[in-house]
C-alpha cells in the first residue's frame, strides 16, 4: 500500500493506492490520527487505485469518523471499486461516510 | 621456507579449529563470544566486538565487546551506536570492506568518541565486514592486535564463514521466538474457542440450531452464540468483528460475554442490539461488528430478527425455494447511534436458515472466483432435498476452496425447523 496526500485549498486529499489490510490499516490511520488530532476538515480519500480494503481498513475510517465527529469535519470517500461500493452498500455504511463518484465531485466546495 | 611453511600450517590448523567451532553452536550468544575470545586470543589482542547493523535506524550497535576490564566491556555494549560512515566500523560497514590499521592516530576515519566514553585507548584496529546471505549483519573489530604476521585471506575466509554461522544463529533464534508465539497463540485459540457454545448444537422445540467456526489464523472475530429463554423462544446471534487475528480474537472474547449478559436482560429485540450498540461505539480503533440476532419462537415458527450489517441470511424452504434475505435493518453495531427495526418471517416445517459470515461468501476457488450468493443460492436449490444438508453446505464449502490460502474466519449457523 503507498499513501500520498496533497494540500487542497481547504483540508487534506489522500491518495491510496494497493491493498488495505490488517497489515497496511496501521500505515493509513498514523496519517488520519496526525490529521484529525490536528482536526483538518475536510479530508477526501481516493481509493481510485485501491485494489482490495478489508474490514480493517473500513474500522481505520470509522475511527477517523469519530474523532472527526467531535469537530464537526467532514470525512469524504471517493473512486471506491464496484466492490468496496457493494459492501458499503448492504452493510448501509454509504449512510454513514460521505461517498463521491469522482475525486472532483468530492473536492467541490472545498 | 621450513618457517614460512610451519606458518601456514599453523593457520590452516586455526582455520580448521575455527570451522569446528563455528559449527559447533546455534546459540547466538555462545558462538559470538567463544568465536570472539578465540580471535582475541590467536592475534594477541587487547580487545575485540561485534557491532550489529540495525536497517531501522542505519546505524551500529555494540553486541558483543570482550576486553580485559569488565566497565568498559558493559559501556559499550550499553550505551554506544556509531553512525554508518562513522569512524572505522562506520567506514566498514558503508563500503563492505576490511581494513587493517596499524596506527589510528595517523587515519583520519578514525573516530576517537569511542575511547573517550569508555576510557580505552585504539591504537591498531582490524575491522572486518560479516556479510551474509541477506547483507551487512554487522562489523567485527580487533583492537591493538600484536600479532601481524597472520594470512589476511585464511582471515577474510573465516570471517565470512562466521558471518554465514551468525545468520544461521540468528534464523534459529527467530524461529525459536516464532514457536513460542505460535505456542501462545494456539493457547489464545484454546482460550477463545472456550468463549463459543460449547455444543455447536441447539434444540428448542422444534427447532434444532447447527453451527461451525473456522478461524482463519487460529485465532478469529467471528462469534455465534444460542439463548434459552425462560419461555418457547430462544435466540440465535452471529457477528463478525472488524479486523482480523489477536485484537478482534480479544474483542471477541468480550463482546461475548456483553452479549450473554445484555440478551437475557433486555427483552426486545431492538433493545439487545441497540445496547449492544452502545457498548461497542466505545470500542478502541474504530471496531465494529457486523452482526445479526434472531429470535424465533418454537410455538408458532415465528421468526424475528435484525440484521446490523451483516451480509444477509439464506432462506431455503422445504419446497426448494431459496431465497437471499437482504433486508439488513442499519449499519454494522459501533458505528454510529442507530434505531434498529426488527423484521419478522415464519418458518415453516422443513424450512432452514443459513447465517453466514463474508468469509463463506467471499471465499475464492483456484480460478480465483468468488463463491457469492448465486453458487450458494444454486447449490440450495439442487440440494434442498438433503437429509444432512448443513453437512452437504460444509462440505461444498471445502471443496469450493480446496487448495486456497483462507485470509478470513468461516462461520456457518443452521436454523432449521423440523
Amino acid at each position: 500500500m503507498k499513501i500520498t496526500t496533497e494540500d487542497i485549498p481547504k483540508g487534506k486529499l489522500i491518495m491510496i493506492s494497493g491493498e488495505i489490510d490488517m497489515h497496511t490499516s496501521p500505515a493509513l490511520r498514523d496519517v488520519l490520527m496526525k490529521l484529525t488530532k490536528k482536526k483538518v476538515t475536510p479530508i477526501i480519500v481516493d481509493l481510485l487505485e485501491v485494489s482490495y480494503m478489508d474490514s480493517s481498513a473500513i474500522a481505520t475510517f470509522v475511527e477517523a469518523l469519530k474523532n472527526m465527529m467531535s469537530y464537526k469535519g467532514s470525512l469524504r470517500l471517493c473512486n471506491l471499486s464496484q466492490r468496496v461500493s457493494e459492501i458499503f452498500t448492504f452493510a448501509k455504511l454509504n449512510k454513514i461516510f460521505e461517498i463521491y463518484k469522482t475525486r472532483e465531485d468530492a473536492l467541490k466546495n472545498c | 621456507m621450513i618457517t614460512q611453511s610451519a606458518n601456514i600450517q599453523e593457520q590452516l590448523r586455526t582455520l580448521r579449529e575455527f570451522t569446528a567451532i563455528i559449527n559447533s553452536t546455534l546459540d547466538l550468544h555462545d558462538l559470538m563470544n567463544i568465536v570472539m575470545e578465540r580471535a582475541k586470543s590467536e592475534l594477541g589482542a587487547e580487545a575485540c566486538s561485534i557491532l550489529f547493523y540495525n536497517p531501522q535506524t542505519n546505524k551500529l550497535e555494540f553486541e558483543v565487546a570482550i576486553c580485559d576490564d569488565e566497565d568498559t566491556c558493559e559501556i559499550l555494549k550499553k550505551k554506544i551506536e556509531i553512525e554508518v560512515g562513522q569512524g572505522i566500523a562506520g567506514w566498514v560497514a558503508l563500503h563492505k570492506e576490511p581494513l587493517y590499521i596499524e596506527d589510528v592516530s595517523k587515519d583520519e576515519r578514525f573516530y576517537s568518541g569511542v575511547d573517550k566514553t569508555t576510557g580505552f585507548v585504539t591504537r591498531a584496529i582490524i575491522a572486518v565486514p560479516l556479510i551474509g546471505r541477506t547483507g551487512l549483519i554487522g562489523v567485527a573489530e580487533i583492537i591493538n592486535p600484536t600479532m601481524k604476521n597472520y594470512d589476511k585471506d585464511i582471515f577474510l575466509n573465516l570471517c565470512k564463514q562466521f558471518a554465514i554461522a551468525i545468520e544461521n544463529a540468528l534464523l534459529y533464534k527467530e524461529s525459536l521466538e516464532r514457536e513460542k508465539i505460535r505456542q501462545q497463540i494456539e493457547i489464545a485459540s484454546q482460550i477463545q474457542k472456550s468463549f463459543l457454545p460449547s455444543d455447536s448444537r441447539f434444540e428448542k422445540g422444534d427447532f434444532l440450531i447447527s453451527a461451525t467456526n473456522i478461524p482463519a489464523y487460529t485465532v478469529g472475530g467471528d462469534l455465534y452464540d444460542f439463548v434459552d429463554y425462560p419461555n418457547s423462544k430462544g435466540g440465535v446471534f452471529i457477528g463478525d468483528i472488524s479486523g482480523k487475528g489477536v485484537s478482534a480474537a480479544l474483542y471477541m472474547a468480550k463482546l461475548i460475554s456483553d452479549f450473554r449478559h445484555i440478551s437475557v436482560s433486555h427483552k426486545k429485540l431492538t433493545h439487545v442490539m441497540s445496547s449492544l450498540n452502545a457498548l461497542i461505539m466505545k470500542a478502541p480503533m474504530g471496531m465494529f461488528l457486523t452482526a445479526i440476532y434472531i429470535v424465533f419462537d418454537s410455538k408458532n415458527g415465528r421468526i424475528n430478527y435484525i440484521n446490523a450489517g451483516h451480509p444477509p441470511f439464506v432462506l431455503v424452504r422445504t419446497t426448494g425455494d431459496v431465497k437471499v434475505i437482504d433486508d439488513i435493518s442499519g449499519p454494522p453495531l459501533g458505528i454510529i447511534d442507530y434505531e434498529y427495526k426488527r423484521s419478522s418471517m415464519i418458518l415453516n416445517k422443513g424450512d432452514r436458515l443459513y447465517l453466514l459470515t463474508d468469509g463463506v461468501i467471499d471465499m475464492v476457488d483456484m480460478k480465483g472466483k468468488n463463491l457469492g450468493y448465486d453458487k450458494i443460492t444454486d447449490f440450495f436449490v439442487k440440494n434442498h432435498a438433503l437429509k444432512d444438508l448443513f453437512g452437504g453446505f460444509l462440505a461444498f464449502i471445502e471443496d469450493f476452496g480446496k487448495g486456497q490460502q483462507r485470509n478470513d474466519d468461516i462461520t456457518v449457523v443452521e436454523i432449521m425447523r423440523r
